[in-house]
């Protein structure tokens, strides 16, 4: 009997090899195993092996392969891990697949009750599962089926939230009014100085940009009044709904989302609360009071900033001051009022849809806070769209 | 002054040395001195709220404590820093009171995750270490499901195998069988002998289950809240049977506080 290939491996660890393959003859091996072995110094080694392995029993005629034999020599371990009865039954399985013979010969009894634990070693080797691919017909279906469930969805939350607020302005004591001012402060007041930075800046551009291409008419005058009617009607109720989008829809969906989780919404169901009354109203409300507000804000901050840009361009503030009165009603800003009432109503009530819709799980908060800035963010577009079609049609 | 990180090579597993455990101004449990043997099953009883978790967390380095030494086979984790913390931190296994699993991965990825950053191993070879454990602890069937899928007595089993993804030395389990059906509790039982006996694994466990307690503790310590402190130490039947003081006979023979004045 000769030893026709050796091949050690060499662990970085410990630097001396915890697993040896020897071939003995065509059909015979033997793997011999010593020192400490776990997860650590099996790296490397346990490929080492298996490719030994499988080359050896590739080499095998079909005829000879039920005699063939591997001896797994375990008598010269010190110390052995999960790793190393899992590295066992991975030579093992090998073999039983080959139709080829296992002896596993010195393993301490202690190791032993182990392995039994596998029984049958074959359950740990399941057969891979391929997933049919989807058919371009099924997927676009299911599609289309996901945006009819939204779109059902976002009509049935509609109709309660409608409900619900009507039943509040009816039992207007029974609205969570400490809900109410927290939400009220955490979207608007804390919201104060990032739009109050955002509209500045907006303002200076919006100015800029327009006196850049009015100065080559001569007509500088005219961009107060210019920009003075597009902040009030559109960028500022715009600016202050994105940014509602931004914080505070996302913050509502993270906060609902996380009373899904935790089943705190079926506690209030099965208590025989309402969620939308109990969580959604406050919030919805805590929109329409902040919404116009923080536009008003935004607008004065806006303005100031284009009236200290152009007197960049020599216009003084009262010239600025003039031309605006003149350029800008009192139903321009009312106009922008109310449609900004509309984007905090959309805005705080689709946080809630979204976090009312969360799944399981930690991951589904995130994906729920995304929805819900998504979502708004449509909404606000689309409500922005049809606003300004009924303003082009009655003239308001 | 404290003892420094590399101690001469310890007897125990464990060694806690004047330990006071607290947050800021409120002291928990103050100047606890005990050893875990290596390979024994150590479990840490007390009424709720008395400190067990924090005490474990303690331990295994994830708070500091306010004052004294944990020593985890004779290396000081309390002052160990950077590389030196990290080795300490992959020599035992933690199973959280929520299970605390990955919730983006499945069972198989929760498990391989640790093997991924610290072994040189090929993914099929840790799907099938990671497949062992899962057997452990009876959950094979479950490695492809997420852990919001499963049943919460699952996701604790899921997390003791994640706990033992790189087949630490020792593990810490809190509260291990709360929760779980009596068969499978006494499964999990059988499934903790087996790995102290056969892989001379040291188990720190802080259970309520007396059953439990009863069948697999080596020795057991209890904590009160009021004597901010150990009120009991030994082999859980001795105690039962022989124990003069009143706390540590009403908790082991379950006698309600009203029978008990």
């Amino acid at each position: 009997m000769s030893v026709s290939e050796t091949n050690s491996a060499v662990s970085p660890k410990t630097s001396t090899p915890v697993a040896v393959w020897s071939q003995i003859d065509a059909s015979h091996a033997k793997i011999t195993l010593s020192g400490v072995v776990n997860v650590y110094t099996l790296g490397g080694v346990w490929t080492q092996i298996k490719d030994s392995q499988n080359a050896w029993l590739a080499n095998i005629p079909a005829s000879i392969l039920p005699n063939a034999s591997l001896v797994f020599d375990a008598s010269q371990v010190t110390s052995l891990d999960g790793a190393g009865i899992a590295f066992l039954i991975g030579v093992q399985e090998s073999q039983q697949k080959a139709g080829a013979k296992f002896e596993l010969q010195g393993l301490e009894s202690r190791y032993q009750p182990l392995l039994h634990e596998f029984d049958p070693i074959s359950n740990l080797f399941p057969v891979p599962v391929v997933k049919p691919k989807r058919s371009f017909v099924v997927s676009t279906g299911m599609a289309m089926q996901n945006l009819l469930d939204d779109a059902r969805g976002l009509i049935s939350f509609t109709g309660h939230l409608a409900a619900d607020l009507f039943w509040s302005i009816r039992h207007i004591k029974q609205v969570r009014w400490g809900d109410f001012v927290n939400a009220a402060v955490e979207a608007g007041i804390a919201a104060l100085p990032i739009i109050g930075l955002v509209s500045f800046l907006i303002g200076v551009i919006l100015s800029f940009q327009a006196a850049i291409g009015m100065k080559q008419f001569g007509a500088t005058t005219f961009v107060g009044p210019l920009a003075a009617l597009g902040i009030v009607r559109e960028m500022g109720p715009l600016i202050t709904a994105i940014l509602l989008a931004g914080r505070s829809s996302a913050a509502f969906a993270a906060e609902i989302g996380t009373m899904t989780v935790n089943n705190e919404v079926d506690a209030l169901v099965t208590g025989g609360l309402s969620p939308i009354r109990f969580l959604v109203v406050p919030r919805v409300l805590a929109g329409i009071l902040v919404a116009p507000i923080l536009t008003l804000f935004a607008d004065i901050v806006s303005i100031v900033a284009s009236m200290i840009t152009m007197l960049l361009y020599g216009i003084p503030f009262i010239n600025f001051y003039n031309g605006m009165i003149s350029a800008v009603g009192v139903e321009d800003v009312l106009s922008g009022l109310v449609n900004a009432t509309m984007f905090g109503v959309v805005v705080s009530a689709m946080g809630c849809l979204r976090g009312m819709q969360t799944g399981t799980g930690a991951a589904a908060v995130g994906i729920s806070a995304t929805r819900a800035v998504v979502s708004s963010i449509v909404m606000i577009v689309l409500v922005d769209g049809i606003f300004a079609v009924i303003s082009y049609k009655t003239g308001f | 002054m404290s003892t420094p990180v590399t101690a001469p090579i310890s007897p125990y597993a464990i060694e806690v040395n004047n330990l006071t455990v607290g947050y800021g101004s409120n002291i928990l449990m103050k100047d606890l001195n005990f050893t875990v043997n290596n390979g024994e099953i150590f479990v840490i009883l007390g009424g709720s709220g008395c400190g067990k978790s924090s005490l474990l967390k303690n331990i295994f380095g994830l708070y500091q404590p306010l004052s004294g030494d944990v020593l985890i086979e004779g290396q000081n984790i309390t002052v160990a820093q950077g590389a030196e913390r990290q080795k300490i931190m992959t020599s035992f296994g933690v199973m959280y009171q929520q299970g605390a699993l990955f919730g983006s991965m499945n069972l198989l990825d929760n498990i391989t995750l640790f093997m991924q950053e610290y072994t040189q191993l090929t993914q099929d070879q840790m799907n099938l270490l990671a497949r062992c454990k899962l057997d452990l602890v009876g959950l094979l069937p479950y490695e492809t499901y997420m852990p919001s899928d499963i049943s919460g007595g699952m996701q604790k089993r899921a997390a003791i195998a994640r706990a033992m993804a790189l087949d630490p030395k020792i593990l810490f389990l809190d509260e291990p069988s709360a929760g779980l059906d009596p068969i499978t509790s006494a499964d999990l039982d059988q499934t903790i002998l087996d790995l102290s006996k056969n892989l001379g694994i040291t188990f720190v466990i802080v259970s309520h289950e007396l059953a439990s307690i009863y069948t697999i503790a080596d020795k057991v310590i209890m904590l009160d809240k009021a004597a901010k402190g150990i009120i009991a130490e030994g082999d859980p039947r001795v105690l039962r049977d022989t124990s003069t003081d009143p706390m540590v006979r009403q908790f082991f023979n379950r006698i309600t506080t009203k029978d008990a004045v």
